[in-house]
């Protein structure tokens, strides 16, 4: 690493003294470096495939341009401070022409959203062509006669130069080398941090499960928008820099091919990682550089010498796009976490045999109940006598069919209620509404007295209701640890800034996060397995998992969507278990989807029988295991007994 | 005719059939049913190669066929009508029983068929050319039916006919049933409406959270308080 | 000319674009909606079929325009030899870059495609050169109007544009009537609609997935003829340009409809025709982008198309 660092910052040097003359084109291929960084943060970190980067690219330039040039007129050019004032207002406008694009379009879907961000990389140029010399006339009235904003097909051009005192900006590549090696090592140490943050956890949350991160009290429209408005910014500095090295900026430099040199990059190196990021980059640049050109040399020579006159001929420069395309499709074909990323793989599946356990984990003791919990619980319970969840006349309806009707429900403070009800009955239709996955038709849901129609799913965790899943959603790529921690996203409150300048008190609230995620962990029994990544946990403990991140939330309210299903009859115990625990210790009231009767019967307090998103009955274990109605929902009714002859035995 | 021996099946990382031993005999119809979740749905898919048993095998015919592509079992002569119907929506009902026969080339033995499923549901002769999606619940699993049919199949999959459907439709679709096994189909019938199946049934089992937990002749297990008690959670 | 001859004149401008768009939207379309991937490298797939269509007339030693015989027997040997070659390229794309892909995430297999569409580009770009390469005029040109009618207009109506329209229209019906009456033809509505139930009814996904890019590929080559019989130019990177627009068409008449791609390419076409001409051909592009985004963002089912939910 060290000797790295030492050749990178005595490579001008090197170069001078053995006559390269190579330093240009590296600065050249540091921006570049820059550009993958920052769209490393919208692929890869946020997941979020945009085809239209160069677009930020030439906002970035352009705005350097126009800010700092006086074919415009600009007030700010001519002055010692102008570049340096113009990169973080053209940054800024970068990260706000981020923000608009991304504001409407990020709740696209993936596919769809690659698309529109490559309509927006090819309208960008366009405009930046054309206005240069817009002339408005409406019938014969010419209110705007050739109004130039953006230099047009000509471009911009002088752009000013940075300006540090005794330091020449001129023809000499070594201080454009070194200014760009320090904005870049000031860009990585931003990333490398980020990375490391609330910020950056919500973003691999969101890549790999946003419904997940989502009922985890993550935002997904907001973090996206931030990955989208940085990765933007992070462009807006590279394309500002270009603009003031290159002197000249032509709307020609920002087309869709750049966006996909970019894309490469990224791509090829490991979208996710910095170290994916800038090898990408390096690979690209120097192939496109210095490879294509040395091979063509070589083919050449070998084709005079074997009298091979096509071979002789050959340029192998103009196949760049050829093995840029090639290698993004060896890329995915083989190797579709790039070369320096990390293989993401599923959560797998249990191990076959579940007569053996491998280690039996320890059933949850009330002793290792976190003493914050138990405090962060009662604090904001309240005393309230009323239910803590009421939910009255609920209807959904999906097209045709009654997916929900009328239904009622109450959970009290510290209850313990049961939903159950045959195939179809809209059981966990009922969890999506409540947790604001779906929207309702009618009804009313209020939570400690307030409602909850209308509010995201993220905002109801929030409001201290949390949610597991039927089938288990964990960030499987994700470390054990981690997962906890996006847990307590919520209720952190570190933002960009504090994640980039760590103040002391973002430092504490991080290691306040990271003691309370190891007092959970130990609480469910996972307290040693904290670096291990989830998808790697054995099926007992991936539900353990799910319930510890549920509970970092900080819940007074848990929604369980078939806790048990899947274990043996001892983990299913040791679930049972924990959750009376919770109850008694923590006063979590629990709403439970189930369809493992047994258990359904001996934990509730009270359960609530839908059949076809109705509500047949409500009532104690015991009254409902004699209900007349639930016993035909059940089993079906006989009908008339002579309708259907037995088919007996044969 | 169909068995399978101590299949493991998972469903993501949920092991949802436990070790499922069950056989089918020809001409019988036999029936499984348990609550919802406990593994009926899977039994099926992984019979016709939806999903991979990580454990077991699946016989049919004596032919080991877990592991085989889903149109090659089904060129095998097993047919199903799916949970949920499933038929094609936006193809009519003529062009639906025509998709069931598609593994098939006999033209005459098709033609054949399509008249003996349209008189046996002549609501669909009624309706034989309006799109799928636009039929009422009860019509669509008659036009699931049907469809499976189409195929002449030695061995017939039904997934929850009743769902959905009023108490006389359900009635009128299981004595449908019976005619289809007295012609000669043998049937394999999950259920959740455990009555109705049982009265049509030769045999049972009983599902509950993957595991087979009742087995014995349809009329026993009518007769005994077990089934209610395994599906309503008394020990 | 008058205000309604220009009108008129871009209107059939249009008409003949639209053509060529809605073939190429089919083979967007078809692909999306058997298997929800936007066949990135479908435009240059048209682009191949001009340059290759090229290359058979030369083949045939044919570089000037056709005799009356020769329209009738050559055009379409030539017409054929054209959508089996490029039906045969959509095939092994399919079969190299996108069938490995089939199980994995949706984004995967678009950032393949758009690495095939680069290769076909510089491919192309090295075999005929950067500059735009002249199609010889092998499709004679006649001024209907004026020499069949005898109407002295400035409105012009050539026998190209007939051979856009009569080359197109019978397409089309074929197509349709292979969607609606062959075995294949439902085999892939039937998979396109549900792809574990046409499974279940022993339909051959895999296969009928190639036959769907074998139909897309070669109504891509027509277009490309067709394109090159009525422009007479070829440019190497005509494919990204078309295929773009053909998408939004795609998208606009509902991805995974085809009447929907048919009357999208038709709007697009009528649409960047009267924005060449009453705004500026500069800002087409912009244009036609806008329309792509306004599209998914406010009505992603486009203006024919169901739509489809994520499921929870």
């Amino acid at each position: 690493m060290i000797l790295l660092t030492a050749f990178v910052v005595a490579y001008p040097f090197i170069d001078r003294a053995l006559g390269f003359q190579t330093v240009h084109a590296v600065s050249d291929g540091m921006i570049y470096v820059l550009l993958a960084l920052g769209l490393n943060i919208v692929v890869g970190y946020a997941g979020l495939l945009d085809l239209g980067y160069a677009a930020f690219f030439a906002i970035g330039a352009y705005a350097m341009g126009l800010l700092n040039s006086p074919v415009l007129g600009s007030p700010l050019y001519g002055h010692a401070w102008s570049f340096w004032l113009c990169i973080w207002l053209a940054a800024a406008v970068s990260a706000g022409l981020g923000t608009l694009i991304g504001a409407p379009t990020l709740r696209v879907r993936g596919d769809y959203l690659a698309i529109i961000t490559l309509g927006f990389g090819e309208i960008i140029p366009v405009a930046i062509r054309n206005l240069g010399d817009i002339t408005i006339e409406i019938g014969g009235w010419r209110p705007i006669e050739r109004l130039n904003l953006t230099g047009g097909e000509n471009g911009v051009n002088p752009v000013g130069r940075p300006y540090l005192p005794g330091v020449p900006f001129e023809t000499d590549p070594m201080p454009w080398y070194y200014l760009i090696l320090v904005i870049g090592a000031l860009s990585l140490w931003a990333m490398s941090r980020l990375q490391d943050s609330r910020l950056g956890r919500a973003w691999m949350a969101i890549r790999e499960d946003e419904t997940a991160a989502d009922c985890t009290g993550v935002n997904p429209i907001t973090t996206k928008l931030l990955a989208f408005a940085l990765g933007a910014s992070f462009s807006g500095f590279a394309g500002s820099v270009y603009a003031a090295k290159l002197q000249a900026i032509t709307p020609g430099a920002f087309e869709f091919q750049v966006s996909i040199m970019l894309l490469c990059m990224v791509v090829l190196g490991g979208a996710g990682t910095l170290h994916g990021a800038i090898l990408g980059a390096m690979l690209i640049t120097v192939f496109d550089r210095v490879i294509l050109a040395e091979t063509t040399f070589f083919a050449r020579w070998v084709g005079k010498s074997l009298g091979v006159s096509w071979l002789a001929a050959v340029d192998l420069t103009l196949w760049r796009w050829f093995f840029f395309g090639l290698g993004l499709v060896l890329v995915m074909l083989l190797r579709p976490q790039g070369l320096a990323g990390r293989a993401r793989q599923p959560a797998r599946p249990a191990e076959i045999d579940d007569r053996v356990d491998p280690a039996p984990t320890a059933a949850p003791r009330r002793e290792a109940i976190p003493a914050w919990l138990r405090e962060r619980v009662h604090a904001q319970a309240g005393d309230g006598a009323g239910p803590i969840l009421q939910v009255r006349g609920l209807a959904k309806r999906f097209g045709g069919v009654v997916a929900l009707n009328d239904v009622d429900l109450v959970v009290p403070r510290g209850g313990i209620v049961g939903l159950i009800g045959p195939n179809g009955a809209g059981k966990t239709t009922f969890f999506n509404v409540v947790t604001g996955l779906v929207s309702p038709d009618g009804g009313a849901i209020t939570f400690e007295g307030r409602s909850l129609v209308g509010l995201r799913p993220n905002a109801i965790v929030g409001r201290g209701i949390a949610r597991t899943f039927q089938s288990i959603r964990l960030f499987a790529n994700m470390t054990v640890r981690e997962n906890v921690l996006v847990g307590e996203h919520c209720r952190l409150q570190s933002s960009v800034p504090g994640a980039v300048l760590r103040p002391p008190a973002v430092r504490a609230e991080e290691a306040r996060a990271r003691e309370r995620a190891q007092s959970l962990l130990a609480f469910v029994g996972l307290g040693d397995k904290g670096d291990d990544l989830a998808r790697n946990l054995p099926y007992g403990d991936q539900r353990r998992l799910e319930i510890a991140r549920a509970l970092a939330t900080e819940p007074r309210l848990l929604l369980l969507d078939e806790p048990t299903a899947g274990m043996n009859p001892r983990e299913t115990d040791t679930l049972t278990e924990l959750i009376g625990l919770l109850r008694r210790e923590l006063g979590l009231a629990v709403l439970l989807i189930e369809h493992d009767m047994q258990v359904v019967m001996s934990i509730s307090d009270r359960i609530t029988v839908l059949d076809y998103g109705t509500r047949i009955a409500e009532g104690t274990p015991a009254e409902i295991q004699r209900h007349p109605r639930v016993i035909e929902a059940y089993l079906g009714t006989g009908y008339e007994p002579d309708a259907i002859a037995p088919s007996g035995t044969r | 005719m169909l068995a399978l021996a101590d299949v493991h099946t998972y469903y993501g990382s949920i092991r949802a059939l436990k070790g499922v031993s069950l056989t089918v005999e020809p001409r019988e119809i036999v029936t499984l049913i348990g609550a919802n979740g406990a593994g009926k749905t899977t039994t099926l898919r992984t019979i016709l190669g939806a999903v991979r048993p990580a454990q077991g095998a699946v016989t049919f015919n004596g032919q080991r066929v877990d592991g085989l592509a889903t149109d090659r079992i089904v060129r095998l002569g097993i047919a199903q009508s799916p949970e949920g119907r499933r038929i094609f929506p936006r193809m009519t009902v003529m062009e639906n029983l025509e998709m069931g026969a598609f593994a098939r080339a006999d033209h005459d033995g098709i033609a054949a068929d399509l008249e003996r499923v349209l008189t046996l549901f002549p609501r669909l002769k009624e309706r034989i050319g309006q799109k799928g999606g636009t039929l009422s619940g009860g019509e669509q699993q008659m036009l699931a039916i049907g469809r499976a049919l189409m195929a002449r199949p030695s061995l017939l999959l039904l997934d929850e006919p009743s769902m959905g459907l009023s108490p006389i439709l359900v009635e009128a679709i299981f004595k449908i049933v019976q005619d289809i096994n007295r012609q000669g189909t043998t049937i394999l019938l999950v259920e959740q409406n455990a009555r109705m199946a049982l009265r049509v049934a030769h045999r049972g089992y009983v599902i509950q959270t993957g595991r087979i937990v009742l087995h014995d002749a349809a009329s026993e297990l009518l007769r005994s308080d077990l089934v209610r008690k395994t599906y309503l959670g008394e020990k | 000319m008058e205000w309604w001859e220009v009108l008129v004149q871009q209107t059939i401008n249009g008409l003949t674009r639209g053509a060529v768009f809605a073939l190429i939207a089919l083979g967007y379309t078809m692909v999306y909606g058997i298997i929800e991937l936007i066949n990135f490298a479908h435009g240059d797939v048209f682009m191949l079929g001009l340059f290759i269509s090229l290359a058979w007339f030369s083949l045939f030693g044919i570089s000037s325009t056709l005799g009356l015989w020769q329209l009738v027997t050559l055009l379409p040997l030539v017409f054929v030899l054209t959508m089996l070659s490029t039906a045969a390229i959509n095939v092994s794309i399919d079969r190299v870059a996108y069938r490995p892909l089939r199980r994995s995430t949706r984004l995967a297999p678009l950032i393949t495609a758009i690495g095939v569409s680069f290769m076909l580009e510089n491919l192309a770009l090295l075999w005929k050169g950067p500059a735009p390469i002249a199609y010889p005029d092998v499709f004679p040109s006649v001024d209907i109007l004026r020499e069949w009618f005898g109407v002295d207009s400035a409105i012009f109506i050539t026998t190209k544009d007939i051979l856009v329209v009569g080359a197109t229209i019978p397409l089309m019906i074929a197509l349709n009537y292979f969607v609606t009456r062959t075995r294949w033809g439902k085999a892939m509505r039937a998979t396109a609609q549900d792809r574990e139930t046409a499974q279940a009814m022993g339909i051959d996904v895999e296969r009928t997935i190639l036959v769907t890019f074998l139909v897309g590929g070669a109504l891509a080559g027509a277009a490309g003829l067709i394109q090159g019989l009525y422009y007479n130019i070829g440019m190497w990177w005509m494919g990204y340009q078309a295929g773009l627009r053909a998408f939004t068409a795609a998208v606009l008449g509902g991805i995974g409809n085809m009447p929907g791609a048919a009357l999208g390419g038709l709007v697009i076409g009528f649409l960047s025709a009267w924005s060449d001409q009453y705004i500026s051909a500069r800002w087409t592009n912009a244009i036609v982008f806008s329309i792509l985004i306004l599209v998914l963002v406010f009505r992603p089912q486009g203006l024919l198309g169901d739509r489809t939910p994520e499921k929870v």
